[in-house]
């Protein structure tokens, strides 16, 4: 057959030396500690949910056997028993030198719960592969292993090695293909040690704010956002140790690695292993069970495919990615689409077109039915005439004859749709209730389902089939139609936005095409010197609706508002960082370009900024108050400095602190002319600025004119000056 | 018998995940393999070539099912089978040498039970020869076929179990096994040596100041043409890269460390170089029954190329890549679609792969197929270990190698679809 | 070579015979209906070849009801593997108790009467008339029964020399009979009963062969392909039968198969089986080639070169396919392996028969009325035998090992 690509290979001759020392370990945590597989994780835990009619975590097992890992220690939790069931009777417990050893907990809610408990059961010894199971890939392991002992070596503070894939995210809506939110991470090419570690909903405020340390003492620094995180970890003990030290650990990234990556006194380091050739992948949501899907169909992960994977029930891969079992029953008139998983026993009917799908085993298809990159697990019964696009539909689904399915749908264990039903899209269908209340993903599978046993949901729901059917008896009050059993979950609050972002369905292109209108940054700026900012969801969904109701003038005018909390919060930091004045002047005008705004809107900007600051800063007499501006004004002169080139940015200054009088901050009021002053005598205002500036006030009406004829003083002061020097010229 | 089972887990686990590479090293694990087996089957006074057969069998259905791409082990697995067969045969033959006319007459009365013929010695002899002949005109008269007509029966170690149950009366008790391993030890010595074997043969076929075209690697070739060269023969060699692994690099590496003259080519400049080209040598993955070649892809094209400029197309397959299926559907049943990663990196197309948009269908489909298939009419010569073939005439080296009725084994699993 | 030239000659005197003949009655004949078994037992030596007489009457050769004449046909053609079986014993016993007493005995009407059966082949029917006449024969030394059954068996031969399979059967079972003879027996009635064993076993095995042929052809029929099907083969209907048993999705294309119209015969069959089936008029052959995957046939004989001899039109079908690299896949039993070796289409006794165009042929037009053609074994791609699947080759090499 040849020689073999390189993982393979270097798979090969993996296991000898390097590892023959101590059996190389693996923690593989089989539960996610998040809600996003609801409803279908409130009945089966989601490593036991299948990919391509293989459970998922026999991936993420198949491949640490073949990456040379000896021993895995599988943390289950919620539905645990399931798992533990799953594995004693899978063949995975009875392998000769790969020992799958379970660890059970009840009331572990976190990742950093799950640490800590392996910690104390003390089975960890040296480096090990921190892992989840829902976590596919084909990478070998060698060569980070390598890297990883050897800065070990080097250096004993670096604890981690974080696998990362290069994968682009779409320019459009700010999420990989596996619909995570843009991840950026700031790596040091040489070293490719890890600055830097944000995903979406840190930076939501709109900006990514690197600590300036980072950037000085790294000579140089990457900061990608094309950058997929494979959740593979390879750790050495003092991981375990550190989630035992700091208990508030939780989540393995938000609160682990940027806990790390903030705090300098123990001084761990976190780097990174990028693979080229091999894919590694986690399914975190709905898209990236869908992504994920297509690409073991389209054999990326090989050999972890269907075919390679499951030998006994033979599944032969045919033309055009078309992976069937053996026994299956095909009507002549069905037609079978390209890139189709059927599983064992499956029946298909007349005129049946299936497409990009997976089919489960002993699921029983009637004729005209319309299947479009869905997943459908085992026996479920589709009856004639159903349409299904884009949905998932779990084990023993019934949908009667006629039902509908709109993209995005997800029905759980044992539904029952009825005829002619059309369930909406993005609708999460189960027989259990809603549970009250859940907010976030934060919030775990486990605290609701009401208590973490699996008994208890199956007694409610076999509760709930009889009360359902019963209900449907009495008529057809049934959420899913006739003879429907189950209930729709409402789309709970704030969700609504992420809806399409992460259900199996594609994007619908007026979607798409909306972001786009919304879209008003360039790429090139995303990763522009050290500092990054792109809108986030929240700004752009209310900015989008003041285009709506009203023109762009007054979308640029919100638009400058927000600029001018950029500013803001980057001179705060400033003043309170005391960062050196030219950073800030870089920062500002990073901002400018971004929001596209003139210098002038700069100058106007960073003056508020500085006045804001002056009123903030304690003061009980407006004697005090003005002695604040005075410091603020002459520590910060040579920034405001660096924004007046000419004598309209000075006007605009005027006309700004005008308006903080009158609006934002009155105690100015009284002190107007001192300030105005002020900034005179530090010549930060030209005086014809000033004389132009009244001028142009002239004509205003008379509550506009009130701070001319404050300025009325000063004023005169100037122009009899100038007046007595063109005398002099006169007389002359 | 547990340590063998252990044994054989891991070589399928192996197997399954293609950790296993080269034809060669597969048929001799598997060989291996079978041997051990064979080793620990306790047999039976009677019938042990049955359970020999048996055992092996189960075990081999096991090996064939866990990679069917792999036909080496198929192969292997059949020539085992047909050892003991023959082994068995030669000492039945020998007993009823021996027998004299009484035996034949109780013989005689059990003729309705299995269906043999009761002849003398000779005809006993002729008979059992028969089975391991493939089903001939001669075997519908001579003998029932039923071996050879019938190899869906799930009993198709019937017959061997009837003829040897009608001579397990003569002494041969624990004879039958140890000739069995001595016989699968040779096995492995010939898989071992058929480098040598074929490279032995080279100066005949490689001639002075020649020009020799091979495509990817193979290490059968390496050896023939370094064998030609040591031989003092001076020719040059164009090596065709073998996208999308470029093992024709390495082949080019090699052949210059041994002095050879070379020229690596692109895929594609297979038709501009080959009317330069005197013969082309490649290796191949399997050789089906009907002279059919499963080679390394790219291969078929190479063939199509020899053909136009006439060019002699010589294929080098040791005797354990003999298969004796003919191909069905070759193409799509015995290849094997690897990575795509091979082909093109996958972070640089990622967002060619984005399902999120779009109606969600993937637009790009890498396909990246192990083998090609050369039909007979493309290969001019075979060259195995017993010497030079026309595609024509594998059958014969089958009709040697295998018994009929043990195509039953690798039956099972292609009979899928 | 020696008896290529008696049938050559033979030949030659029947054409002259069909010349001779006066045109006008002769289109009247043809045109009537099918002639019926009666008037084909006696004559022999008629225009038109028993051999093409007796597939008519199995084959019903089609009229204004052959639908009905169809189904009947496939009534008995379930339970094909023991019937013949059987009552071919029960036959050749009662045949035994009769043949004791009367010195009337003739070899032709035994076979005719084993012809009768629908599904026994001509082959087998020789074979079994054959046994027959060692019952019947009063020799008392292997020898004598020798020449008694040459006698017999060179009486079949030339009784119809247009069947191969006919001719196969006798050459096949002689060379056993001689075989036999070689090797050293206690006593002659051991020997005998020996023979008529292996005749019988012979029959069984030969109504095996068609199911094990099927069965060594299904791998090679995969789903969503189109199969090409020329005359009405009882071995290539086994094949498609279990294949649609066997839940393959395929469909066939009939050629019509002028002019006994075995393709709408074999395109009812199938349609009883519901697989998708289409007729092609026969020189739609190489319009429709480039849908077809694969071509299947049967053969009335397959001879020492590796090629067979089958119903006319194959031999272009054959090249079709081989010029679009289409494969070619004959399904034959082995005792249709015969001696023959044709150098070309003329090079065989024509097996004549009728052809109704419908209008009257005016005499000085010449209607070229040879049956079947020979095909090349370049042209072939596989054989599947109950021998297994072999290639033209092997066939050449079997028959070789057999008559050496």
């Amino acid at each position: 057959m040849g020689a073999q690509k390189k993982g393979a290979t270097a798979r090969v001759s993996e296991d000898p030396e390097e590892l023959a020392r101590h059996p190389l370990q693996a923690i593989l945590l089989a539960d996610s500690f998040t809600t996003k597989f609801r409803p279908i994780t409130l009945e089966r835990p989601k490593v036991l949910l299948p990919l391509a009619n293989i459970p998922m975590i026999d991936y993420t097992l198949a491949w640490l056997e073949s990456a040379g890992v000896e021993e895995v220690f599988v943390f289950c939790c919620a539905h645990s028993k399931q798992v533990i069931d799953y594995l004693e009777s899978s063949d995975w417990s009875s392998q000769p030198n790969f020992l799958v050893a379970t660890i059970e907990s009840h009331n572990s809610i976190s990742a950093g719960d799950a640490l800590r408990l392996i910690y104390e059961r003390h089975v960890i010894h040296g480096d090990f592969v921190l892992i989840s199971g829902d976590t596919v890939s084909n990478m070998s392991l060698t060569q980070a292993l390598q890297e990883h002992k050897e800065r070990r070596k080097k250096d004993a503070n670096a604890i981690m090695t974080m696998v990362v894939k290069q994968s682009k995210p779409s320019p459009i809506t700010q999420q990989s293909r596996l619909g995570t939110d843009e991840l950026f991470m700031a790596i040091n090419p040489d070293t490719k040690q890890l600055l830097c570690y944000e995903d979406k909903a840190e930076y939501s405020k709109g900006f990514i704010s690197l600590d300036k340390t980072l950037i000085a003492d790294n000579p140089s620094t990457v900061l990608h956002n094309d950058k997929q995180d494979c959740y593979i970890d390879i750790c050495s003990e003092e991981v375990l140790s550190l989630f035992t030290d700091n208990f508030d650990y939780q989540h393995l990234r938000r609160h682990f690695v940027k806990g790390l990556l903030v705090d300098d006194i123990m001084g761990y380091k976190i780097f990174t292993h990028e693979i080229h050739s091999s894919y590694a992948a986690r399914i975190d949501n709905f898209r990236s069970y869908d992504t994920i899907s297509k690409d073991i169909i389209q054999r990326w992960t090989y050999p972890f495919v269907p075919d390679v994977l499951c030998g006994n029930s033979a599944i032969r891969v045919e033309r055009r990615g078309t992976y069937r079992a053996s026994e299956i029953t095909l009507s002549r008139s069905a037609q079978i689409g390209p890139f189709i998983v059927i599983g064992q026993g499956t029946e298909i009917g007349n005129d049946t077109k299936i497409s990009h799908s997976v089919i489960g085993e002993g699921c029983t298809i009637g004729s005209n039915v319309t299947i479009e990159g869905s997943y459908i697990w085992n026996n479920v019964t589709i009856e004639d005439g159903c349409e299904l696009r884009h949905a998932i539909v779990c084990d023993g689904v019934t949908m009667k004859s006629g039902a509908v399915l709109e993209p995005g749908v997800v029905l759980s264990f044992k539904v029952v749709v009825g005829q002619q039903f059309v369930v909406p899209a993005y609708s999460m269908v189960s027989l259990l209730q809603q549970p009250t209340q859940q907010d976030s993903d934060e919030e775990l599978e486990y605290a609701d389902s009401s208590s973490g046993n699996v008994e208890l949901p199956s007694a409610k729901l076999n509760g709930d089939i009889t009360s359902d059917l019963s209900e449907t008896r009495h008529g057809p009050t049934s959420e899913l139609g006739t003879g429907g059993v189950g209930y729709i979950w409402s789309i709970f609050e704030g969700g609504h936005d992420e809806e399409w972002r992460h259900s199996v369905a594609p994007i619908p292109t007026d979607k798409l095409a909306k972001i786009m209108l919304d879209k008003d940054e360039d790429e090139e700026l995303l990763t522009q010197d050290g500092n990054v900012l792109s809108p986030s969801g929240e700004l752009k969904s209310d900015s989008d609706a003041n285009d709506s109701e009203d023109g762009d003038n007054e979308g640029s005018r919100d638009d400058y508002v927000s600029f001018e909390k950029e500013v803001e919060a980057t001179f705060l930091r400033a003043v309170h960082e005391n960062v050196k004045v030219d950073h800030v002047i870089l920062e500002v005008n990073a901002l400018r370009l971004s929001y596209n705004m003139a210098s002038v809107d700069c100058a106007g900007a960073i003056f508020y900024s500085m006045m804001k600051l002056a009123v903030e800063s304690p003061h009980s007499s407006s004697s005090e108050l003005h002695r604040n501006a005075a410091d603020v004004i002459t520590t910060w002169q040579n920034l405001l400095k660096s924004f007046l080139h000419d004598i309209d940015e000075e006007i605009e200054v005027i006309l700004k602190f005008e308006e903080i009088c009158l609006e934002s901050a009155k105690e100015f009021s009284p002190l107007f002319a001192q300030i105005l002053h002020l900034l005179y005598d530090k010549d930060i205002l030209e005086e014809d600025a000033i004389l132009r500036w009244a001028d142009e006030k002239e004509g205003a009406d008379e509550s506009d004119k009130v701070f001319v004829q404050r300025a009325e003083k000063f004023l005169q002061v100037r122009n009899e000056l100038i007046m007595s020097i063109r005398v002099c010229i006169w007389l002359l | 018998m547990p340590d063998t089972q252990a044994l054989v887990n891991d070589f399928l686990n192996q197997l399954k995940k293609r950790k296993i590479e080269g034809s060669q090293a597969t048929a001799k694990q598997t060989a291996e393999l079978l041997r051990s087996v064979i080793s620990q089957t306790r047999v039976p006074y009677t019938n042990q070539a049955g359970a020999l057969i048996d055992s092996v069998k189960a075990v081999g259905e096991r090996l064939i099912a866990a990679n069917p791409v792999e036909l080496a082990v198929g192969n292997i697995v059949r020539r085992v089978l047909h050892i003991i067969r023959e082994e068995d045969v030669s000492l039945t033959t020998a007993a009823m040498a021996g027998l004299n006319l009484s035996a034949v007459s109780d013989d005689e009365d059990d003729a309705d039970r299995d269906d043999r013929p009761v002849l003398s010695a000779a005809a006993v002899a002729a008979a059992s020869r028969s089975t391991l002949r493939p089903p001939s005109l001669q075997t519908l008269l001579e003998d029932v076929p039923d071996s050879a007509a019938v190899p869906h029966t799930s009993s198709s170690g019937g017959d061997s179990e009837g003829k040897s149950k009608s001579a397990d009366k003569s002494s041969r008790s624990r004879k039958l096994k140890h000739d069995v391993i001595e016989a699968v030890n040779e096995l492995i010595q010939d898989i071992n040596t058929c480098h040598e074997q074929i490279a032995e043969q080279a100066v005949e076929h490689i001639h002075q100041n020649e020009v020799i075209l091979t495509l990817g690697s193979s290490r059968t070739v390496l050896e023939f043409l370094c064998a030609a060269k040591e031989k003092k023969r001076s020719f040059r060699v164009f090596v065709a890269e073998g996208a999308p692994r470029y093992q024709g690099h390495l082949l080019a590496k090699e052949l210059v460390a041994r002095g050879l003259q070379t020229t690596l080519i692109t895929d594609s400049a297979v038709f501009a170089m080959i009317s330069r080209v005197n013969m082309v040598i490649v290796g191949a993955h399997a050789v089906m029954a009907n002279g059919g070649v499963i080679a390394p892809v790219g291969l078929n094209m190479v063939a199509l190329a020899a053909q136009k400029h006439a060019v002699p197309f010589v294929v080098l397959a040791g005797s354990h890549k003999l298969c004796p299926l003919y191909p069905h559907n070759p193409e799509v049943l015995l290849n094997e679609l690897r990575s795509p990663s091979e082909l093109l990196d996958f972070g640089e197309f990622s967002d060619c792969m984005d399902f999120g948009s779009g109606n969600g269908a993937p637009l790009l489909h890498v396909v990246n197929p192990t083998f090609d298939y050369v039909p007979p009419k493309l290969v001019s010569l075979f060259i195995t270990d017993t010497g030079g073939h026309n595609p024509s005439y594998m059958y014969r080296l089958i009709a040697d190698y295998y018994s009929a009725d043990d195509l039953v084994v690798q039956r099972r699993p292609t009979s899928g679809n | 070579m020696w008896w290529r030239s008696p049938s050559f000659i033979l030949d030659r005197e029947q054409q002259q015979q069909n010349d001779s003949v006066p045109p006008n009655p002769e289109s009247l004949f043809l045109s009537s209906p099918p002639p019926s078994m009666a008037d084909s037992l006696q004559n022999p030596k008629s225009n038109i070849s028993a051999y093409y007489q007796t597939r008519a009457a199995h084959h019903a050769v089609v009229t204004s009801d052959w639908l009905a004449q169809a189904q009947a046909a496939v009534g008995s053609h379930t339970d094909d593997e023991e019937s013949s079986g059987i009552d071919g014993r029960a036959a050749a016993t009662d045949e035994d108790g009769g043949g004791g007493g009367g010195k009337a005995f003739s070899v032709i009407d035994e076979f005719n009467s084993w012809r009768k059966q629908p599904d026994l082949a001509e082959a087998v029917a020789a074979i079994f008339a054959l046994a027959a006449v060692i019952r019947a024969s009063q020799a008392t030394t292997m020898m004598e029964l020798e020449i008694e059954l040459k006698k017999a068996s060179d009486s079949l031969k030339s009784w119809d020399t247009t069947s191969i399979s006919l001719t196969a059967g006798c050459d096949l079972f002689m060379r056993y009979v001689t075989r036999t003879s070689a090797l050293e027996y206690e006593d002659f009635n051991s020997a005998k009963s020996r023979l008529i064993e292996r005749a019988e076993k012979f029959g069984e095995i030969s109504c095996k062969a068609r199911r094990i042929i099927a069965m060594l052809s299904q791998d090679f029929i995969f789903d969503g392909c189109t199969i090409l099907v020329h005359g009405f083969s009882r071995v290539v209907l086994e094949v498609l039968k279990t294949a649609a048993q066997n839940k393959k999705l395929f469909r066939v294309f009939c050629t019509e198969g002028r002019p006994d119209r075995t393709g709408l015969r074999l395109s009812n069959e199938l349609a009883k089986l519901d697989v998708p089936v289409k007729l092609l008029i026969d020189s739609a052959v190489a319009y429709t080639m480039d849908e077809v995957d694969m071509v299947f046939v049967g053969a009335d004989g397959v001879v020492e070169s590796g090629g067979i001899i089958n119903m006319m039109g194959t031999y272009q079908i054959a090249l079709v396919a081989h010029s679009m690299n289409k494969p070619v896949y004959v399904a034959a039993e082995s005792y249709k392996f015969a001696r023959l070796y044709p150098l070309d289409q003329k090079d065989m006794g024509p097996a004549l028969r009728p052809i109704d165009f419908g209008v009257p042929i005016p005499s000085k037009v010449e209607v070229e009325t040879s049956a079947r053609d020979y095909t090349p074994p370049q042209y072939l791609t596989l054989l599947f035998t109950d021998l297994g699947v072999l290639t033209p080759s092997v066939v050449s090499d079997e028959l070789i090992q057999l008559y050496l």
